[in-house]
């Protein structure tokens, strides 16, 4: 097994050259090289790419030093950056080659992930603002579930045919793919995540987000709440089935114990269905993904 | 502090008949701090070559030039002076050369010396004989010595671009150009199919926190050296995300924020010593008390603080 201190040194080198999602790939390249899109077309897209609003706020955190606080919003970042530096941006991560990859993605579908993601950061969105945070600061949770998983695409593309093999075994183990990853690899999602966006310098709600997501408990108490959204949103996309990022064991004690924590009433979770299904729908054919699949 | 006026001229090098007053070189300041035996030069457009010139004949011993150089944005109309700027040729010229970052984790180096290839120019970058360091700057506030301060913000520009504060004693010199209003790029017609409530509020937000900062950033300059590169008509008509300012809102801008004097800077290409002279008699004719001595940058101009 090749060290996990060699794993990491590898995966560190391969963030900046980290390729956006293929699922998205067709569109941002439509958009970005399309002069007169619209600048709500743009958000949008990279609003559905976990890697492109990354690197986004990456740039904008990276430049904006000395704003006070760090900038979590791709709409905000869209206004401070401008139109041409982010579609420049989003040309160079958007890779076709990402298509190509499609045929040996091993066993964790990219359309899959792209959904699970999705569904987790419309419905911590959602939960936010159910809970009352105000409308200014959803996009942070939205962003935070889009982005918990993050650490997967890495490992999925660097260590293909291992990761495959702990796909296997989490189902058919019914084990926490988080706990195989490390027994087999000797690092997770969430280590690897967290280096991503730490190298991002992205904020500390969405580096505790990624990094605990699967332990709220573990996260400062700072940001506890937000990482506890995140958590239950996650645990309501694999109940619900919303796309697949792997993890087939959903601990459903755990979702309940949450529920009642956070004061999310079993009335708002039934709506709750439909608004994230309607909301991926939409983004689906806004992708020209043929809906409904 | 002294800064002097060494290429004025926006977009392109345009030199001619119609341009002989005001100049046709494109943009490249020197700030002068004899107190202090500073060289500063912010932007290396076409004048730079005549700025590189003067120095060396300053200097005729050819003995050591330092400088730092301070580059707004990497546009080609503010680097393609580099390669003629003859102290780099020196070997005891050294350079620090300092700019904004770029989108795509190019360097700063390399994103203004690509133009030394062949494919473009002569001289490799490894031939120079001169010591060249560069420094990437974030939004932040840099101490660069012998008392002199360098407050840095990015603007609103097509390709990340910043503005340049530079304090010295109780003095104070401020460049915002490239640049043009932050605005709201996001539909806010809640008719349109494309309207998103959130993105609506999030951008007139952001647009508006962003224009306040910069206004924060020039605010009682001394002198203030400001993007003009349009009429109000001209911008509202099809220049609206080109990145430049209307010379109309440089000069409310100017008013409302305490400034000294404002050099209205980066002048069109297009616009002849004759408009640029009506223009100033406009200005000069609404002129309110409590307003900024204004000018028209002049190639060669010098300007004590």
């Amino acid at each position: 097994m090749e060290r996990p201190d060699i794993r990491l040194n590898r995966i560190s080198n391969y963030i900046e050259q980290m390729p956006s999602l293929s699922t998205t790939v067709t569109k941002v390249i439509e958009i970005c090289e399309n002069p007169a899109s619209l600048p709500n077309d743009l958000g949008r897209v990279i609003s559905l790419d976990p890697v492109l609003t990354g690197k986004v706020l990456k740039l904008i955190n990276s430049a904006y030093y000395g704003l006070g606080n760090q900038v979590s919003s791709v709409t905000r970042a869209i206004i401070l950056l401008g139109l041409n530096t982010v579609k420049n941006m989003a040309l160079s991560t958007a890779v076709l080659d990402t298509l190509r990859d499609r045929e040996k993605a091993g066993d964790l579908s990219p359309d899959d992930f792209w959904l699970h993601s999705l569904g987790v950061g419309i419905t911590a969105k959602n939960l936010a603002a159910f809970k009352g945070v105000p409308v200014a600061g959803r996009d942070e949770y939205f962003v935070g579930g889009l982005l918990h998983d993050l650490g997967k695409i890495v490992i999925n593309r660097l260590f293909r045919e291992e990761y495959a093999l702990v796909l296997a075994r989490a189902r058919n183990e019914k084990t926490l793919l988080k706990q195989v990853e490390m027994e087999v690899l000797g690092l997770d999602h969430e280590i690897v995540g967290e280096m991503i966006v730490s190298k991002w310098k992205l904020n500390e709600a969405i580096v505790a987000a990624v990094r605990h997501h699967h332990r709220p408990e573990a996260a400062p108490d700072d940001n506890r709440f937000f990482v506890e959204v995140v958590r239950i949103s996650d645990l309501f996309a694999n109940l619900g089935r919303i796309g697949s990022a792997g993890n087939c064991f959903v601990d459903e004690t755990c979702f309940e114990a949450l529920r009642e924590r956070l004061g999310i009433t079993p009335e708002f979770l039934s709506g709750l269905d439909g608004i994230v299904a309607a909301d991926t729908e939409k983004a689906k054919i806004f992708l020209q993904l043929g809906g409904k699949g | 502090m002294k800064v002097k006026f060494w290429g004025v001229r926006g977009s392109i090098p345009c030199p001619g008949r119609k341009t002989v007053k005001y100049g046709g070189n494109t943009s490249c300041l020197e700030v002068i701090i004899d107190d202090a035996r500073r060289e500063i030069i912010v932007d290396a457009g076409s004048g730079i070559r005549e700025l590189g010139i003067d120095l060396l004949n300053r200097n005729p011993s050819r003995s050591s030039i330092q400088a730092d150089l301070l580059i707004t944005h990497t546009h080609l109309d503010h680097i393609l002076g580099l390669p003629f700027f003859a102290p780099i040729y020196l070997k005891k010229t050294r350079l620090r050369i300092m700019g904004p970052l770029t989108y795509e984790d190019e360097s700063l180096e390399s994103a203004v010396t690509g133009q030394f290839s062949y494919r473009y120019f002569p001289v490799r970058l490894s031939e120079l004989a001169s010591e060249m360091e560069f420094v990437a700057l974030k939004e932040e506030r840099l101490d660069l010595g012998d008392g002199i301060g360098l407050s840095t913000k990015y603007l609103n520009h097509p390709v990340l671009c910043l503005g340049y504060r530079l304090e010295y004693g109780n003095k104070v010199c401020c460049t915002v150009y490239d640049t043009e209003p932050f605005q709201n790029l996001f539909c806010t017609d809640p008719g349109d199919p494309s309207f998103d409530e959130a993105m609506a509020l999030e951008g007139g937000e952001a647009a508006r926190e962003a224009n306040q900062r910069v206004e924060e950033f020039l605010a009682g300059a001394d002198l203030l050296i400001y993007d003009a590169q349009y009429t109000r008509g001209e911008y509202a008509a099809s220049r609206v995300g080109w990145g430049h300012t209307a010379i109309e809102e440089a000069y409310a801008v100017a008013g409302r924020n305490g400034v000294k004097r404002l050099a209205l800077f980066h002048h069109d290409p297009l616009r002849t010593d004759g408009e640029i002279d009506a223009l100033a008699e406009k200005l000069a004719a609404g002129a309110g008390p409590d307003m900024p001595e204004v000018f028209f940058a002049r190639e060669g101009m010098e300007v004590e603080l």
